[in-house]
């Protein structure tokens, strides 16, 4: 192993150790050593994220880690980010986030936006009891390429479609990749009200946002 | 080799009053001193004598209050198998709760093809193989019996093919005092010598007298000859309840307490000291079907009185888990397997055996040993009690998180899943949701042990005994069958 993959190979480490400090360290030296920004966002930070997630799936870690090494790869990020191009720094996109108006259950959907904020999401959380409007409004504004809506109750389903006719009738329904989830929800409901993609969990939903991008 | 730290419940189950449970001795006493037992065997008498006991005109021997208390004073209150190494491995007594397999099933529920199947000697190696690798069964009982095989020697054989298959410590059993000495000889070879075995026990055999109130000659034998070479022995009646014991559950348990106990005198008068293990097992005969039952009803209230009153004498005591009366690897062995390892963890019963048995305790099945395994892990989480320190009671946190928040984040969550109490994980249990489920295979519980059960059978057996002990063993086994005559003492 070069001196390169063993500083590369550190990084991946603390990730996965969800420690920000080695992190940091790690990544300062890998610039120091000149190593390729890009190089250390790809092999290091993402890989080990999706490391992380499979050792989530696997069942070797806790919810909790990811969500830490998910921290430890964002304190990194932000000393790539200056070394980044444009394209590079914002590879994956911005997401809006929310949980639909009238559904006040969030932990999940906070859950979600953590986990595609540590795969290099842009993620700007609405919180709950969304209105379609506000959804909408902040696609507009914040010129946000995905959409990710949460309900935990059939009853407050149906705003997740209204918010997509919303995006229809105001023509930026093709610029934006929407995704919904929550309990009660399903690929048959989701492909019933026209959206571009659904997942089980918050592991999926980052497997599947990263599809659409 | 590496075993589990000593699993003691914190939370526990008890339901006799210090009233009850006295009332319960006292009426052994008067069965012991009144009504006598016939004791098959001249040695046995003789010693029962010197320590007090009368032989009555009709033959009985009869047995004073102080002979019972003389013996309880001199047994020990717990004692320590020792594995196939040498190294302590379980400390029976107190409320320690120990898994293992039982002995003798005749039939196999078989693991490739599901089907009901005589038992073949390979089985008792899978049996120990199996035990060797799940990490809460902590001790081989055979798990079958080798029917292909001429009986004469069997119970050496089986010894020594479990000897062969696990490091973990063994509970036996033997036709006689002739086949038991084997067995002894064998684990004396392994020790390197009578003093090392009595230092260190390998194994604890089985006596089980005949209810009601009668201890044929070669029970008496082998219970001698253990106490003689300081092997534990753990001697068990097995009284059916409204056959060879009063129906009621009282009365079961103060007939098969004297049973046991007139054991205890004529060991301890023996061999003072010498470890003992005090049981009575549940049987109940169904009062329909004339079938003895392993798991009715009746059988847990036996058992729960009588570990009660294990507690209560302070000796370590003989317990049963994981075994069902169903034929089918089906919710009811589940529930059955369930609540009977549950029970036994609840009361802090020492030595539980029969892990695997299914029907009545004539089919064995490995799926339900590994089952067990998952259970006793997740009850050991559960009984091991419920921390309240200011860490757990986490009032800062709250306060940090405040309304709105959420603690997947926070320090506390993550720590506390780290280094704290963590969060126990199944290795068979679904936490899988619909889709993920069907995505891994769609496989219920039974499949899932099936599978684990199968795949510990596809690595490499050790049979890493040392050679040389391998002969020596063989040769005693060999000694043995040439010699002895089926059904002899």
């Amino acid at each position: 192993m070069s001196n390169n993959e063993a500083l590369i190979e550190e990084i991946v480490g603390a990730v996965i150790e969800g420690e920000a400090e080695p992190v940091t360290a790690g990544v300062t030296r890998a610039l120091e050593a000149g190593i390729d920004a890009e190089t250390i966002l790809n092999d290091g930070l993402t890989a080990a994220m999706a490391a992380v997630g499979e050792m989530l799936n696997r069942g070797e870690v806790f919810i909790p880690d990811v969500l830490w090494s998910a921290e430890a790869m964002q304190a990194g990020l932000a000393l790539l980010l200056p070394h980044l191009s444009d394209a590079a720094s914002h590879s994956a996109g911005t997401v809006v986030v929310g949980t639909v108006l009238g559904d006040v259950h969030d932990i999940g959907k906070n859950f979600v936006g953590l986990m595609l904020s540590g795969a290099g999401f842009e993620v700007i959380d609405l919180g709950h009891d969304v209105a379609a409007e506000v959804f909408v409004n902040t696609i507009a504004e914040r010129g946000a390429g995905f959409l990710g809506m949460s309900a935990m109750l059939t009853t407050t389903m149906p705003v997740m479609a209204k918010t997509l006719q919303l995006l229809e009738a105001r023509g930026m329904r093709s610029g934006v990749r929407a995704l919904v989830g929550g309990a009660p929800v399903t690929q048959d409901y989701a492909d019933k009200i026209g959206a571009d993609g659904w997942a089980i969990d918050a592991t999926k939903a980052v497997a599947v946002a990263k599809e659409l991008t | 080799m590496d075993h589990p730290p000593e699993f003691v419940p914190t939370i526990r189950l008890t339901h006799l009053t210090e009233e009850t449970k006295r009332r319960i001795f006292e009426a052994s006493l008067r069965v012991l001193a009144e009504v006598g037992a016939s004791v098959q065997h001249t040695e046995g008498v003789r010693l029962l004598q010197e320590a007090g006991c009368s032989v009555g005109a009709d033959g009985l021997v009869r047995v004073p209050r102080e002979a019972v208390e003389r013996a309880r004073s001199s047994a020990p209150s717990s004692f320590t198998l020792h594995d196939r190494d040498g190294f302590p491995a379980m400390e029976l007594g107190g409320h320690n709760v120990f898994f293992g397999t039982g002995s003798d099933l005749m039939w196999q529920h078989d693991l490739e093809t599901g089907e009901h199947r005589p038992s073949r000697l390979d089985d008792i190696a899978r049996v120990a193989r199996v035990c060797e690798a799940l990490p809460h069964m902590d001790f081989v009982m055979s798990g079958a019996y080798p029917t292909e095989l001429d009986p004469r020697g069997v119970y050496a054989v089986t010894f020594l093919t479990m000897m062969r298959n696990c490091s973990k410590p063994l509970v036996i059993v033997a036709e006689n005092e002739v086949d038991l000495g084997a067995i002894i000889g064998m684990a004396t070879d392994l020790r390197g010598g009578v003093e090392s075995l009595r230092e260190r026990p390998y194994f604890l055999a089985y006596v089980e007298p005949v209810s009601p109130l009668s201890h044929p000659a070669e029970c008496i034998a082998k219970l001698l000859l253990c106490a003689d070479a300081g092997v534990p022995v753990a001697y068990v009646p097995a009284p059916l309840l409204g056959a060879t014991s009063p129906v009621s559950t009282a009365g079961h348990v103060v007939q098969g307490m004297a049973e046991c106990l007139l054991g205890l005198v004529l060991h301890q008068r023996r061999a003072p000291g010498a470890p003992f293990m005090f049981g009575v097992n549940q049987g109940v005969l169904d009062m329909v079907s004339g079938q003895p039952s392993y798991t009715a009803v009746e059988g847990f209230m036996n058992y729960l009185t009588v570990v009660e009153m294990a507690k209560w004498l302070d000796l370590p005591n003989w317990g049963i888990s994981g075994c069902t009366d169903s034929q089918a690897m089906d919710a009811q062995l589940g529930l059955e397997a369930g609540e009977l390892t549950l029970l036994s963890m609840l009361l802090g019963s020492n030595l539980n055996h029969d892990v695997g048995f299914m029907g009545f305790g004539l089919t064995g099945s490995l799926e339900e040993v590994v089952i067990t395994d998952e259970f006793v892990a997740l009850n050991k989480k559960l009984l091991g009690g419920i921390p309240v320190d200011d860490v757990d009671l986490a009032v800062d946190v709250i306060a940090t998180v405040g309304p709105k928040g959420h603690y997947l984040s926070h320090p506390h969550t993550r720590t506390y899943l780290r280094k704290g109490p963590s969060q126990w994980r199944p290795s068979l249990l679904n936490r899988d949701n619909h889709d993920r489920w069907v995505e891994a295979g769609g496989l219920d519980l039974r499949e899932k042990a099936r599978r684990k059960a199968l795949a510990i059978l596809a690595a490499e057996p050790a049979d890493d005994l040392d050679p040389d002990l391998l002969t020596a063993c063989e040769a005693r086994v060999a000694e043995l069958t040439a010699t002895s005559e089926v059904g002899s003492a």
